[in-house]
């Protein structure tokens, strides 16, 4: 294995007497996609939270490698008609606040929008104006402006259409080694994650698979989805 | 309109127009990170610290700082270390609580010249020119951090709020932004009332949010409904023998419908 970037060593956390997760150790290298999956209520959100420093485990250590710089992305909203209008330069402009962004990246504003597949004449509409896809792609485009060593993303298709799933896969990946970033993936659909992936992680409170995507569904048990084409 | 003569008038114009900046900069970040009730908990707390003052006999108005910094830094680490505890429950605990400790404190200091209702409500037109200084220096320190942090807050506060891995600064601007709640509310029960505080924080801000298409415009129109709004109340008040602040809760409650109104012309257009 390349370089270590993040090492988890016997993670296990409770919550209201219930075991989240128990006894969980894996390493991410360096520049390597890996995808945490599980059903919901698995712990994936709480590993995610303890590997980000966000909360701390109840046993057990994470360990970053130095100078590693982590950008989360986390579940974006279906419908937040409650929130208020903020313009897509607005939501760009806070990742790059000095205050968050230590070393703003290479790009400006409509590079950054443009790098990821979106019009730079969306800068001043609202972000609830934009379709769940795009606003994802905003959200990847705010993480490259901090110039990010490792990218987190918690259920990036939550709120995407069915047809936009593949392109911002496909965008993930080529953004990951464009950048050469590590990239970890948490998600619960298995088959769109799986074709991208360099790893899987099979969660649900302990760790029941860690292995390449071509060997999950051998490792899992479970079977191979036929492939559909839709017209 | 002789009225407008008067200096104790002028200074309520002074003071108005102070509270109304503050409002219409804080509203839409109090709106945004669904603190609307924070405002009002903030408010039921000021008047423990001033029950407190009045037993240690110092102005009741500056009992009620420490005790709103106190608490709001209170609330800011129940809700990061404790979120067991909903923000909702955590602001009826503060709420309930600061008013039951007000009612003791103040019914212990036995002052027979303290009236509740000139915080509950307001006393806009008793405003000094000591009084107007502090709201002026307040108001100027609150409008800067609000510049300085401009984007830290906006980040902070939005939903999801913005998160850094391994750092604390997000939680730590929302601290600030507490303590600059709490100073808007300070300056709130002097002027319009810690009761009326929260619709002059969150009216304006639903009133605009429709018609603009940035966070910094929702800002910047909800400033200019406050202002028109304490200014509008203010000489309606002075025309009729009614108090102001409810005037000016009801002329934000008009620029409301009037605005639902052209939203449904606008919809129909």
């Amino acid at each position: 294995m390349s370089n270590p970037i993040i090492t988890v060593h016997n993670v296990s956390t409770r919550a209201a007497g219930r075991a989240i997760l128990h006894d969980i150790s894996f390493t991410l290298a360096a520049g390597e996609l890996a995808t945490i999956i599980g059903p919901n209520g698995a712990g994936k959100s709480t590993l995610v939270k303890i590997l980000l420093g966000l909360e701390r485990p109840d046993t057990g250590v994470v360990t970053v490698a130095p100078a590693t710089r982590i950008h989360y992305i986390p579940q974006l909203s279906v419908d937040d008609s409650t929130g208020l209008p903020l313009s897509v330069r607005e939501y760009l402009h806070i990742g790059t606040t000095p205050l968050y962004c230590a070393e703003p990246g290479p790009f400006d504003l409509p590079a950054a929008l443009m790098h990821v597949g979106v019009d730079a004449s969306k800068l001043d509409q609202t972000w609830q104006s934009l379709s769940g896809g795009e606003r994802q792609r905003v959200a990847i485009a705010r993480a490259l402006l901090s110039q990010p060593t490792m990218l987190v993303l918690d259920e990036p298709l939550a709120a995407v259409d069915f047809h936009s799933r593949n392109g911002l896969y496909e965008l993930i990946r080529h953004l990951q080694q464009v950048h050469q970033m590590t990239v970890l993936l948490v998600s619960h659909d298995v088959d769109s994650v799986l074709p991208i992936s360099d790893r899987v992680l099979c969660l649900n409170q302990i760790l029941h698979t860690d292995c390449h995507p071509t060997q999950y569904h051998a490792a899992t048990g479970t079977p191979v989805p036929q492939v559909h084409h839709h017209c | 309109m002789e009225l407008l003569t008067y200096t104790f008038v002028q200074y309520a114009f002074i003071g108005g127009c102070l509270m109304a900046i503050l409002a219409g900069l804080l509203g839409p970040f109090v709106v945004q990170s669904r603190q609307a009730i924070a405002s009002d908990m903030f408010a039921h707390v000021s008047l423990a610290g001033i029950g407190g003052a009045l037993i240690l006999g110092v102005a009741p108005w500056w009992g009620a700082l420490p005790a709103l910094i106190l608490v709001s830094t209170l609330v800011w680490w129940l809700r990061w270390y404790h979120p067991q505890y909903s923000p909702e429950a955590v602001a009826m605990f503060f709420l309930s609580g600061g008013l039951a400790l007000a009612l003791a404190l103040v019914h212990t200091a036995r002052d027979q010249t303290f009236a509740f209702e000139n915080y509950l409500f307001g006393s806009i037109l008793t405003l000094t020119v000591p009084e107007l200084l502090t709201m002026t220096g307040a108001t100027v320190v609150v409008a800067g951090v609000v510049w300085w942090l401009w984007y830290p807050l906006v980040g902070a506060l939005q939903q999801p709020p913005y998160q850094l891995p391994y750092r604390r600064t997000p939680q730590l601007v929302q601290l600030v932004f507490f303590w600059l709640l709490a100073v808007a509310v300070w300056i709130g029960i002097k002027t319009i009332g810690g009761l009326l505080i929260g619709a002059l924080l969150v009216i304006p801000v639903l009133t605009v949010r429709a018609w603009v298409a940035s966070f910094r415009g929702v800002v910047i129109a909800s400033m200019g409904a406050t202002l028109s709004a304490v200014i509008g109340g203010l000489l309606v008040s002075l025309v009729f023998d009614v108090p102001p602040s409810s005037l000016i809760i009801g002329v934000l409650i008009i620029q409301f419908i009037l605005q639902l109104l052209l939203t449904r012309v606008r919809t129909q257009a």
